[in-house]
């Protein structure tokens, strides 16, 4: 992923592959820095999980992207549009839930998407009815709001979302609150913008939903982004192991032992394991393979396990705590 | 999961990229306005306390009146009247007005913020200083009709429920007469004039002797004041005591020509257009002060303690070292526009009447003063809006 910044003209949009560009994006509260020099690319069309964990800074990093507050320093745009400078442009194209999804709770959820398209373009009333329909509130749209449960006010959230035709949302966990069922509905409305050729930018500590739906992340730890691409990219990058089933683990331990991998093999109950560095390639198991076929020891099962990316993500961050 | 495409709909934006709703506009749209009528309506319990707080207090006032009125009509008065409706003007309207209107100026102001709706609202990428100021015309659509009916009511009441004779001085007196026809009608009731209308005179005036042979139950009128050291008179003849009466009467014609049955329709225009200004401007300042302090109880007390509190103990009467704070009061700048006829609210006299002196200020002082305070309140609030984190 490069990071070279994007000429901007004023007024008028960039043909940039980015639908965010930020370099060296700052936001202080007095002594405590929320969003420390983040340099963040996130390539248009695609699903991109904001990951990290609670007080990390990524409520703060969206709410400067919106517009809900200033930055301190650093430069930004959105969908090639300069921001903050043509702020309403921007959002013009953009859907966003910040937080946990508050609305006037006297009024039903139709009235107040009534509310939110009255402040968006003409012909946003008329895509009232599709938003509710999509997120599958249609039936309780006449409902008060105060009557709503956690999920239901942010699949309202997400209606609200769409009611500018968004060529990118931004949800703040859009999981928060909502069951099993609802879920798995909001992974397939998630794919499903994105496969209509919108971005969909999802700020998460949920790893498993996170790598379930995106393509990209990008991890963020104490106001800074560490690491970020796409997610097959960065756990291919990581460390992983090789589980072997075999005749005599055993011995297939102790013939692992004197090669260079000998430091990562372990003999457990259920076989043996041998960890393997980042980077390391393929052709590796065969070459286990046959060390091991030729010392006598009957292969049954070979199998390369890469870390998940939660245990990736844990990998990273305690890592670079450990770093400070 | 039914999936229905929102992208059916027109983009809001040109293919040069352009918008084409005005989003940076500070001008809010008539959707804006509409919803926030809506939102601000269907505020039940708030609607019910300010529909209860400016109609209901004088409806249940006036019934009772009426009602007792038809049940003792000896014992209780009408309903109506000019009297009846200029306290309830001056006395009710005027000032729960403006507390009914700041309190849906708090309400307005500061809800987005407290309920959560405000960033909602700056993602649509609108200009925050029209989500300001849609509220404005919002809010004085609810509140200008809402004190107008309030007003209406005690203008029906006291036009079809006034007394059908004139009580002046304690003496039923025909309503609409001339000098000459006051003094001729005087004429006629001569004791009860010179009993029970109010006049001044030296204790060596011929009119005292005349006045002194008039029996008044017990003693002299209790309108009627006589320096000491008169003396005692003989007899006196009919004809000087008519005479005395239109003397006496035509002294009081001035006081008596203020006075009516019912309120005519100038006074009744113009008191309704000077309650509807106190309360637009009672509006306009609690908006702009919840938003600038996003929250709406401690404004409303604010509000309450200035109209109920500050306002009738500053504006009484002047004090020499206060006087420009004085005259700086938005209550008392607002009673510098009070209709001729009326009493004063917070108490002195105004409009050029007898008795103790208001503060008075001229009339650009009290524009100026009127129009200070909603220009600030308003650009503080805007401010704050523009400037704060969402």
């Amino acid at each position: 992923m490069t990071t070279t910044p994007s000429t901007v003209r004023p007024g008028q949009p960039i043909d940039s592959p980015w639908a965010v560009e930020t370099h060296g994006l700052t936001k202080r509260f007095k002594d405590n820095v929320a969003v420390d020099g983040v340099e963040l690319l996130v390539p248009r069309g695609c699903a991109f999980g904001y990951l990290g964990p609670n007080g990390a800074g990524k409520t703060t990093l969206i709410r400067v992207l919106l517009g809900l507050t200033r930055a301190d320093a650093g430069s930004m745009s959105l969908l090639g549009y300069s921001v903050p400078r043509n702020r309403d442009r921007a959002l013009a194209r953009i859907g966003a839930i910040v937080d946990e999804p508050r609305f006037h709770g006297h009024l039903t959820g139709r009235q107040n998407l009534q509310l939110l398209a009255a402040a968006r373009e003409p012909a946003a009333q008329g895509r009232i009815d599709a938003s509710l329909d999509r997120v599958g509130m249609a039936q309780r749209a006449n409902d008060k709001v105060s009557k709503y449960s956690m999920g239901m006010r942010q699949r309202l959230g997400v209606a609200a979302c769409l009611l500018g035709d968004p060529q990118m949302l931004i949800l703040d966990e859009p999981m928060n609150g909502l069951d099993p069922g609802g879920m798995l509905e909001m992974r397939e409305m998630i794919t499903s913008l994105v496969a209509e050729g919108r971005t969909v930018v999802l700020s998460s500590h949920l790893l498993d939903e996170v790598e379930r739906t995106c393509d990209a992340v990008a991890i963020v730890d104490r106001g800074k982004v560490i690491r970020q691409g796409p997610i097959a990219g960065l756990l291919a990058d990581s460390a992983f192991e090789l589980q072997i089933d075999c005749s005599t683990p055993d011995r297939a331990g102790t013939l692992l032992a004197g090669t260079r991998w000998g430091t990562g093999v372990e003999v457990g109950p259920d076989g043996l394991c041998v960890g393997l560095a980042p980077g390391t390639g393929r052709e590796v198991v065969a070459e286990v393979n046959r060390l091991l076929v030729e010392g006598g020891v009957s292969v049954y099962r070979l199998q390369e396990v890469h870390a998940s990316l939660e245990s990736w993500f844990l990998e990273v961050t305690t890592r670079l705590g450990a770093d400070q | 999961m039914t999936v229905t495409t929102v992208a059916d709909v027109p983009p809001a934006h040109d293919t040069q990229g352009r918008s084409t709703d005005h989003r940076g506009s500070w001008v809010p749209n008539a959707a804006m306005i509409a919803t926030r009528i809506m939102e601000l309506r269907r505020r039940r319990g708030l609607m019910a306390a300010l529909i209860l707080v400016n109609i209901g207090i004088p409806v249940v006032f006036l019934t009772i009146r009426l009602v007792a009125h038809a049940v003792a009509p000896h014992s209780y008065g009408p309903a109506g009247g000019y009297d009846i409706f200029s306290s309830m003007v001056a006395g009710v309207l005027f000032i729960f007005g403006f507390i009914v209107a700041a309190t849906l100026g708090c309400t307005a102001g500061s809800v987005d913020l407290t309920e959560g709706m405000f960033r909602h609202l700056v993602v649509t990428g609108r200009s925050r200083l029209a989500l300001y100021l849609a509220r404005i015309p919002a809010g004085l659509a609810i509140i200008v009709p809402l004190v107008a009916v309030g007003f209406a009511f005690v203008c029906t009441v006291c036009v079809l429920a006034a007394p059908t004779q004139l009580s002046f001085n304690n003496v039923n007196v025909p309503v609409g007469l001339s000098k000459p026809a006051l003094e001729t009608w005087a004429a006629g009731h001569a004791d009860e004039v010179i009993c029970n209308f109010g006049f001044n005179i030296g204790p060596n005036s011929e009119l005292v002797q005349v006045v002194n042979r008039v029996p008044c139950g017990g003693g002299n009128g209790p309108g009627i004041k006589i320096g000491p050291g008169a003396p005692t008179s003989p007899p006196v003849s009919q004809a000087q005591i008519e005479d005395a009466a239109r003397q006496i009467a035509a002294v009081n014609y001035t006081d008596y020509s203020g006075r009516f049955l019912s309120p005519s329709l100038s006074l009744m225009i113009k008191s309704g257009l000077w309650i509807e200004l106190y309360a637009a401007v009672g509006f306009l300042i609690g908006l702009g002060l919840s938003s600038l302090m996003g929250q709406r109880t401690v404004p409303v007390i604010l509000l309450i303690v200035l109209e109920i509190v500050l306002t009738p103990l500053l504006s009484h009467s002047p004090i020499t070292h206060l006087i420009n704070l004085q005259r700086a009061l938005v209550g008392t700048a607002v009673t510098h526009f009070e209709p001729g006829g009326l009493p004063s609210v917070f108490g002195g006299t105004h409009n050029g009447a007898t008795g103790v002196a208001g503060v008075t200020e001229t009339t650009t002082v009290a524009i100026c003063v009127v129009v200070g305070w909603v220009v600030v309140w308003t650009a503080l609030g805007a401010w704050r809006m523009v400037k704060r984190d969402a």
